[in-house]
């Protein structure tokens, strides 16, 4: 065999090369994750909320969170700000933000938790599993097997998981859909509990959605026609609904595509590890190039390399 | 081989070795508040801006950075180019002290450092860091082999270890001729392996970001990302070993190697020229190139990493360039700069987590990251002096 060894060179960095691609180019996106039946989740009618914060209260109180002192915020950005504090935070796991639109002036209070996901960005991002889709549809954290590597706060696309920056063992803190203290014996939420207005449902969340196409389909006047959760990043148990003038963007929601953010990294990772076929394939064209170029040395009883490539 | 390496060995305590113990030091401080009082005491990390410098520069960049290992190895080991024999045993210690200093930095950065270890034993497939956690970890390993036989070449036969210690002198010779043994034996194996171990993981870091589509900028969020992060770290490597080497030689005052240097140099056009035909085949695929030109800092941070990746390019080309020691360590330092920067755009500036929030690494943040480097520094300083990595002056 008279391969030259500069063409050896290119067909072994071409093969190699395509190897690679194999791995790198995305494939089609993974299968949707389905919704189970018996998951849970909120239903957060954004035209009912008043703003009393007394969900906030009740979520302090069952999650013996210390409250959060936003006094001279004024000062700092000028004007008052209603949310109290301004974002969620380690203490503060669901939060009541008052938005105006900008066109119609109209005032609207949304809350903001945890949307516990059907495709959950953080339960993919983690290294170790800590945080798991749980049967009851709640996303939850352990916080014994968390390393504090903090890539679910970059992989959440609403930014919901906190961290404990002054700790000096940090976890990271999020609304936990009361799943350990109160649904395990049958009880709602501790927010929906507490609102006074009937702005937050709770219960499964195929009734959910149902409810909220009633409502929207009740009161047309009254509601945008769309529920934001129902598809939006692969979809999220935690629902929303808005006034016709005001658009989800405009109350935090961020404009999202409807399928899951994970989806990409995934079918990247699967790629690699599918059957350790790229890599051993990738290892098998290097061995042949050393094992060829090693017995070419050989043979030509010589060890200096040339200067070409 | 014809020509042997040596240890240098040469008077290690100087000015540049105090100079390196201050820093080292002063980061220790800021480390205390670190790790007893909470990340809040020391870094400007906030809750849109969860990595900060130390992933940003420490483990993205490191690990890029320590490219010049499997680089040279696979230009010289597996394509057998014998001619640059005598750049793999330094390139091949940076990058063992490159990725133990990644690993260190992560160490830092976790805020439950103590459960470092899960990631060996709670496996989550579906995670980026899983793939990049494992690689850099099995890569360490076999770049912690790949150094043996310089430890074995120096001491084997000739153990004598101070005091009492004195009576292991047999037994760990003995562990020395194993060492041997087995080094000879596989090391083809991990040669290989270093490389393929690099690919994933160098890939990986790519992947990242990219499971956050609505933080990431368009000029950085493709799915092309993870080839555009190997091929980068493949460009990078050789001007790694061309700036290690000219500063060694200046700081160590040895002959400048500027001919083999040079020679080596002329791969990097190539690696470099496939990435800037990856990098700009896929933002015109995407069009995404006039948001460059929109006068953000973003817009313009992509510009200024292009033109530090593009000036070399061309600049590699010219014999001229080739030949003269300053204008390679320029055009090395330029790639050099152009990939940090590409990390800081992926993993900092290019990140929007919201509004309100900013950024800027804290004192704290940058003494902790040049006691990294210093340490870094004093390693390898003490690896060339000690072991056989620089070849005798020829």
């Amino acid at each position: 065999m008279n391969i030259d060894r500069r063409k050896f060179f290119k067909l072994g960095a071409v093969a190699g090369g395509t190897a690679v691609c194999s791995v790198a180019t995305p494939v089609l996106a993974r299968d949707e994750r389905e919704p189970d039946p018996n998951w849970y989740g909120m239903l957060n009618d954004s035209t009912r909320c008043i703003g009393c914060k007394a969900c906030q209260a009740a979520c302090k109180t069952e999650n013996k969170l210390p409250s959060e002192a936003t006094l001279g915020d004024d000062k700092v950005f000028g004007t008052p700000i209603y949310d109290s504090p301004r974002e969620l935070s380690e203490n503060t796991y669901t939060l009541i933000k008052m938005h105006q639109d900008a066109e119609s002036q109209e005032t609207t209070f949304v809350k903001e938790q945890c949307m516990h996901c059907i495709d959950p960005a953080c339960q993919s991002a983690c290294i170790v599993g800590a945080l798991k889709k749980q049967s009851n549809g709640a996303v939850e954290y352990d916080a014994d097997l968390c390393m504090g590597c903090r890539y679910c706060m970059v992989a959440c696309p609403f930014s919901v998981p906190q961290f404990e920056w002054h700790k000096a063992i940090p976890s990271i803190k999020k609304c936990t859909l009361c799943s350990e203290s109160r649904l395990k014996k049958g009880e709602p939420t501790a927010c929906a509990t507490a609102c006074p207005a009937g702005a937050i449902t709770f219960g499964k969340r195929e009734t959910l959605l149902k409810v909220a196409r009633k409502r929207i389909e009740d009161h047309p006047g009254t509601y945008l026609e769309h529920i934001y959760g129902e598809k939006e990043v692969g979809g999220t148990n935690v629902l929303y609904l808005t006034k016709p003038k005001v658009q989800f963007a405009g109350l935090g929601l961020p404009d999202v595509k409807f399928k899951a953010v994970s989806g990409l990294t995934e079918s990247i990772q699967h790629r690699i590890f599918q059957y350790f076929i790229p890599p051993i394939a990738v290892y098998s064209i290097l061995g042949g190039i050393m094992s060829y170029n090693q017995r070419r040395k050989k043979n030509a009883g010589q060890t200096g390399g040339d200067d070409e490539y | 081989m014809s020509i042997k390496a040596a240890p240098l060995h040469q008077k290690f305590i100087t000015t540049n070795f105090w100079i390196l113990i201050f820093f080292m030091l002063s980061g220790a401080g800021f480390a205390y508040f670190r790790f007893f009082e909470g990340f809040g005491s020391v870094t400007n990390l906030n809750k849109a801006y969860p990595f900060g410098i130390w992933i940003a520069f420490d483990v993205a960049c490191g690990v890029a950075l320590a490219a010049g290992g499997f680089t040279t190895a696979a230009i010289v080991e597996i394509f057998g180019r014998e001619k640059y024999h005598a750049l793999v045993r330094p390139a091949i210690l940076t990058a063992f002290i490159g990725y133990f200093l990644v690993g260190f930095a992560v160490f830092f950065d976790l805020g439950k450092y103590y459960n470092i270890w899960h990631a060996l034993v709670y496996w989550n497939g579906t995670s980026v860091l899983f793939e990049v956690a494992w690689c850099v970890m099995l890569y360490l390993t076999v770049l912690g082999i790949e150094n043996l036989p310089n430890v074995v070449e120096q001491f084997k036969g000739k153990v004598k270890l101070p005091g009492r210690l004195a009576s292991f002198n047999t037994q760990v010779d003995w562990m020395l001729g194993k060492a041997d043994w087995f080094c000879r034996k596989t090391m083809s194996f991990f040669v290989i392996a270093g490389v393929v171990l690099s690919f994933g993981h160098q890939s990986s870091l790519g992947t990242m970001m990219l499971i956050a589509p609505y933080k990431l900028h368009d000029l950085w969020y493709t799915p092309l990302s993870p080839l555009l992060f190997l091929t980068s770290a493949v460009s990078v490597g050789i001007p790694m070993v061309i700036f290690e080497g000219t500063l060694a030689t200046k700081f160590f005052g040895r002959k400048p190697e500027t001919e083999l240097l040079g020679s080596f140099a002329k791969y990097v056009p190539l690696f470099l020229g496939t990435y800037l035909l990856l990098r700009l085949g896929d933002l015109a695929y995407r069009g995404v190139l006039a948001q460059a030109f929109d006068g953000s800092v973003q817009g313009n941070s992509f510009l200024l990493e292009l033109a530090l990746f593009t000036i070399p390019y061309f600049m590699f080309k010219q014999k001229s360039v080739r030949q003269s020691g300053s204008k390679l360590f320029l055009c090395a330092l330029s790639v050099i700069c152009a990939v940090i920067l590409n990390r800081f755009n992926v993993f900092l500036i290019g990140m929007d987590m919201g509004p309100n929030w900013n950024y800027f690494p804290s004192v704290g943040e940058f003494a902790i990251t040049f006691a990294f480097l210093a340490l870094g520094v004093m390693m390898y300083k003490i690896g060339v002096n000690y072991l056989p990595i620089m070849e005798e002056e020829h």
